[in-house]
């Protein structure tokens, strides 16, 4: 089915792309990171390869605020079940709030995956040291989550949601 | 205020809200690039070191501790640090093929093999330089064996299985003499450099010219191939090498000059140029009436301070120990002043060569005291570094 679309969801679909782009793109160099050291960590030792899949895989978050908010963006501006479309005002305020997970989940997600990184690595060398590594590498959490919550709230208060 | 705000933007010179829309995204995009680019280019420079990392801080990890070596020290004899190391698997593939110092010159081997196979492309260069080490500490081994007329077998104990070498190692070994020896490393780098020697070693019988050309070669083209830094990562592990070198020019001046030695007499065994003591500062050092003078010529430099420390002990005792204990630290420090100063890049990896190489230093020490007779675990622990 094709939606006639006007300037407001247009910029709309602009905020889905960089909000799934940006926190992806985070996301995904992140995972790379810690992926890397997981390998390493499980070539030296095999018994770590589920603590290094847990590290590997808390990277993923990032992606996954962006993504919810791309998809809330593309139904609420009407690309997505035909809904009315968004107005101008309202499209830049989309592309608010896919900047605001975007981008945080870029930080977010690299720095995630340093730390996860790290902490494969101190894991290894120290077993003991897992717990205190899982929360190491959640503390680059919270940039996301921020970017999340703004995000959310411009749908609400923005009249998109 | 839609109007207001339709006035204002025709105002700056755009036909249409739209038309500054797209002029204002295209602002943003050009400003998200540069943030997003300038993010992620420091990002990007760690990752070819996460693996490495990994690998070598669980092997970091491995390492004795203080309290494994106090276990160590109290063992009874030789056999029994030997059954201790079967149960380090980085170990127990060696103990059992050979004997102990062999078994620990192997595993110290397989650490630099280890590094210089997961390096990254930027450093793998120096990495694979430092693996010749073994090379020509197994040339030095054969040499010295073929002056001693040891035995196949004996020699064979001198040998670690390591290096680019090790299928030209039997032929060697099976070599009459010191000049077949050389003769049997023709196709390789190192009759080239044995060549304005081996006239010496002829007339004099002494291997101190073979080795010294061998050690030589090392490091001056160890520091070569660390001389250009391309980033952060080669530029510390410059100073790494750099360090291990002026150390390495430190110490021959200095026994030099124990001896009494002059310019002359040191200047063929010296590496011409160094990381903070450059070629001038060198022949200033070997023109050096004594030892005090070294040390006062050294003022300026990061050597200076630790060297006045150990010249009481040295007054004291005319042990060159003092010296050679407080540069040695300065080189385990340096390592560990870079492993931590650059968690994410080349440091662990310095940071545990570094360390293996002590680790193996201390187990070759308390062997060597379990060996000898009157050493109490108290004394060993002493020597320990």
């Amino acid at each position: 089915m094709v939606v006639e679309i006007g300037l407001g969801t247009a910029l709309g679909a602009i905020g889905a792309g960089v909000a799934v782009g940006m926190a992806c793109l985070g996301s995904g160099i992140g995972q790379g990171i810690a992926a890397a050291g997981s390998v390493g960590a499980v070539a030296e030792d095999p018994d770590m390869f589920a603590r290094g899949l847990i590290f590997t895989a808390l990277p993923e978050t990032q992606a996954i605020y962006g993504f919810l908010i791309a998809i809330l963006l593309l139904v609420f501006s009407g690309i997505m079940g035909g809904g009315a479309g968004l107005s101008v005002t309202a499209g830049l305020v989309a592309i608010g709030a896919g900047s605001a997970v975007g981008f945080a989940g870029l930080g977010s997600g690299m720095g995630q995956g340093i730390t996860a990184s790290s902490a494969a690595g101190a894991v290894v060398e120290d077993p003991d040291m897992f717990a205190r590594g899982i929360i190491f590498t959640a503390i680059s959490e919270t940039q996301a989550i921020y970017g999340f919550l703004i995000a959310i709230l411009l749908l609400v208060f923005g009249g998109i949601l | 205020m839609v109007d207001s705000i339709t006035t204002i933007i025709t105002t700056l010179g755009f036909p249409s809200v739209e038309a500054f829309i797209a002029a204002l995204f295209l602002v943003l995009a050009v400003v998200a690039v540069i943030v997003v680019v300038s993010t992620i280019k420091p990002v990007l420079n760690m990752f070819p070191y996460t693996y490495p990392n990994a690998r070598v801080r669980a092997r970091t990890g491995r390492l004795f501790t203080e309290k494994e070596f106090s276990e160590i020290v109290e063992a009874e004899n030789i056999e029994e640090i030997k059954n201790y190391l079967r149960g380090v698997p980085d170990y127990a593939k060696y103990i059992d093929q050979y004997p102990l110092e062999k078994a620990l010159d192997s595993q110290l081997a397989e650490s630099y093999d280890l590094i210089a196979r997961i390096t990254p492309d930027n450093s793998k260069e120096v990495f694979n330089f430092l693996l010749k080490k073994w090379d020509i500490r197994n040339i030095k081994s054969i040499i010295i064996a073929k002056q001693a007329n040891l035995n196949l077998n004996e020699t064979l104990n001198l040998i670690v299985p390591f290096g680019a070498l090790t299928d030209k190692l039997d032929s060697l070994i099976e070599a009459d003499n010191v000049t077949e020896v050389i003769n049997g490393l023709e196709g390789t780098e190192y009759p080239k450099i044995l060549e304005d020697v081996i006239s010496t070693y002829n007339e004099t019988g002494l291997l101190l010219p073979l080795e010294s050309a061998l050690d030589k070669y090392l490091l001056e083209n160890l520091l070569r191939s660390a001389a250009t830094p391309e980033d952060d990562n080669t530029s510390l592990l410059h100073n790494y090498i750099g360090t291990m070198v002026d150390v390495a020019n430190i110490k021959i001046i200095l026994r030099a000059k124990t001896y009494n030695l002059k310019y002359d007499d040191i200047e063929s065994y010296m590496i011409s140029d160094g990381y903070q003591i450059r070629e001038w500062k060198l022949k200033e050092l070997m023109e050096a009436e004594d030892v005090a003078s070294v040390i006062s010529s050294l003022e300026g430099t990061s050597y200076a301070p630790m060297l006045s420390d150990a010249m009481t002990e040295y007054t004291e005792t005319r042990s060159m120990s003092s010296f050679e204990k407080a540069l040695d630290n300065h080189v385990f420090n340096t390592a560990k002043t870079i492993s931590l100063k650059n968690q994410f890049g080349i440091g662990p990896m310095i940071g545990f060569l570094n360390k293996k190489e002590r680790e193996i230093r201390n187990l070759k020490t308390i062997a060597r005291g379990k060996r000898e007779e009157g050493f109490s675990p108290s004394m060993i622990k002493e020597m320990l570094i």
